[in-house]
């Protein structure tokens, strides 16, 4: 897979150069598509990691994983969540997903106090996997600076980094 | 540039041998990447000998989000921990996860163990072992930061830790040097199997979990050669009770040592040997550079895990050693076994029940069958340590207690 990557990369360059003019329609008609949905849902915002942070309101949000990390991960059977009164500064460690043998870190996307997390994730990790934008969502967190949640990936964004560090 | 595409189209043909998970879409994006990497190659002239790497370094300038570095500048370490002590090589392991730079140097930690059972990260040593019988014989318990199930080491068993940064992260490629090596050095036929164990025979021989982080991660097996499987066997027997938890469990395999695959296997042979495979084989594709390669990396090194060495590593070990850590960790649990009590003559079964948070006793109660109704127990050991001792002592105390007693205590209470 990952000499495939190597190639493709840099065939990228060159793809483009060759292919600007027939691909260009096609992109704009899967960018309006990510418009239409963030009209629908509330807007979510994503990390680097993979994890996501919707707003609840002007200073609260809620944060889970996502599609992309959960199919990665493979089934979760065990989440380890944030107790609600922690303090979390931005790309904190605070909680874990295990899969099949592997345990993987979850970093917080924001600064801010726990409020909540999702006891019914601990007690059904697989909820993760099948709704993680919905059910599945991790924890809670009061924002101690909104400007950070303005900094982080727009739907459009993360797309575009997902397909660009195709590295898997 | 006829020359430098034909030496590019052999290239394909060797990357389509070394792997055949190119598939039909890649295969256009390769045969387009081949043509722009010719700039690329032509200005390295060393990059003749080692095929697939001379592709990567004009990759790498294009990807700004994912800095992957190329093979060629990818060194390979293996260390060699001096340390018999589970605590100081988890500690040592996290030290290197937590504070190393991997980018451009990926490690191989190797180290055994005196005897010990080893449990995931979110496991209840309870339902893997019985705690208070380890103790007793010596077996020291410990609880890794990686996931996965319970395992029992000795010194006859060896621990590899593959480190790579996150991206480069790479289960199939670590084991594979593992069966490789198996197989240069005694011509053991291992296989790997869907849960990522090598099994020779159907019996395993070695068992994988993995951490994730950023920007580390590692991937860690054991590698059973010599150890002592009767003592394996017993120290992964649970005290008969019925243990209730959403922790990890393990999925119990039957095991094989490697010596009795071959009998010229030992775990300091087995050192080298995947040692000197990990170095030979190049940095991200299963391909043997043999000596040429092995001469390019820098080699085997012993490591002494001291405070001298790995400054904040006595902490880490401290922290690995403590029953906050080991115990405390444990996912809150309910622990239910049957009581004869005395004078019991309906066969009337009566359980106790015991709700275990953090590893201490919170709730100890008596359950009736089919009814919801708890009877408290007064104990001192309430708020304690649960361990196996401690219910037994209880399951023990409440011997005396007649059913009719219990009765009262259940009409008294209502």
């Amino acid at each position: 897979m990952v000499f495939i990557t190597k190639f493709a990369r840099f065939g990228a360059q060159v793809a483009a150069r060759h292919m600007r003019a027939s691909v260009t329609p096609l992109a704009i008609g899967q960018w309006r598509s990510f418009h239409i949905t963030n009209m629908l849902d509330k807007e979510r915002r994503y990390t680097d990691k993979h994890e996501w942070v919707e707003l609840l309101d002007a200073n609260k949000a809620v944060v889970g994983i996502s599609s992309y990390a959960q199919e990665a991960l493979g089934d979760v059977v065990f989440a380890q969540l944030p107790e609600p009164g922690t303090e979390l500064k931005q790309d904190d460690e605070c909680g874990a997903l295990e899969s099949v043998k592997a345990a993987s870190e979850v970093y917080s996307p924001v600064s801010g106090k726990v409020t909540e997390k999702n006891a019914q994730v601990e007690d059904t990790p697989a909820l993760v996997n099948t709704s993680c934008y919905d059910k599945g969502w991790l924890f809670k967190v009061s924002l101690k600076d909104p400007q950070e949640y303005e900094k982080l990936m727009t739907e459009e964004q993360y797309k575009t980094f997902l397909s660009s560090s195709a590295d898997h | 540039m006829s020359f430098l595409l034909r030496r590019n189209s052999s290239q394909l043909r060797l990357l389509m041998a070394a792997g055949n998970k190119i598939t039909r879409p890649a295969l256009s994006t390769t045969a387009s990447s081949c043509y722009s990497s010719s700039s690329s190659s032509s200005s390295s002239p060393s990059s003749d000998n080692n095929n697939v790497n001379a592709v990567s370094p004009g990759a790498s300038r294009q990807r700004k989000s994912t800095p992957s570095v190329p093979d060629a500048d990818i060194k390979k370490s293996v260390f060699i921990s001096q340390s018999h002590d589970i605590f100081t090589n988890l500690a040592l392991e996290d030290w290197l996860y937590k504070n190393f730079d991997f980018s451009h140097h990926h490690v191989l930690l190797l180290w055994a163990n005196d005897p010990c059972v080893v449990i995931g990260r979110h496991q209840n040593p309870f339902t893997e072992a019985n705690v208070s019988k380890l103790m007793e014989r010596g077996i020291t318990l410990a609880r890794r930061n990686s996931g996965g199930g319970a395992v029992y080491h000795d010194r006859g068993n060896l621990n590899c830790t593959f480190f790579t940064p996150r991206e480069r992260y790479d289960r199939k490629y670590n084991l594979n040097i593992v069966t490789r090596a198996l197989f240069r050095e005694w011509a053991i036929k291992a296989e790997i199997n869907e849960r990522d164990d090598i099994v020779i025979l159907n019996k395993k021989i070695s068992g994988t979990a993995a951490k994730l982080g950023h920007p580390n991660s590692y991937h860690h097996c054991t590698l059973l050669a010599t150890a002592n499987k009767l003592h394996l066997g017993e120290s992964l027997i649970k005290e008969p009770a019925n243990y209730i938890s959403r922790a990890t469990a393990s999925v119990p395999s039957s095991i094989r040592n490697l010596v009795d695959v071959n009998r010229n296997v030992t775990v300091a042979q087995l050192l080298s040997a995947v040692g000197y495979e990990y170095l030979r084989t190049t940095a991200t594709a299963l391909e043997d550079g043999g000596s040429v390669q092995t001469m390019q990396q820098r080699g085997f090194q012993l490591i002494n895990p001291t405070e001298k060495w790995f400054p904040g590593i006595e902490e880490l070990r401290a922290n690995y050693s403590s029953w906050d850590w080991v115990i405390g960790k444990t996912p809150k649990f309910t622990v239910e076994k049957d009581l004869e009590l005395k004078e019991d003559q309906h066969g009337m079964k009566i359980k106790l029940s015991v709700d275990v948070e953090a590893g201490l006793m919170k709730d100890i109660c008596i359950q009736l069958p089919q009814s919801e109704q708890r009877v408290p127990v007064v104990t001192p050991l309430q708020g304690k340590a649960y361990n196996e001792q401690n219910l037994n002592g209880i399951v023990a105390a409440l011997k005396l207690v007649s059913t009719s007693n219990v009765k009262q205590a259940m009409n008294g209470s209502v």
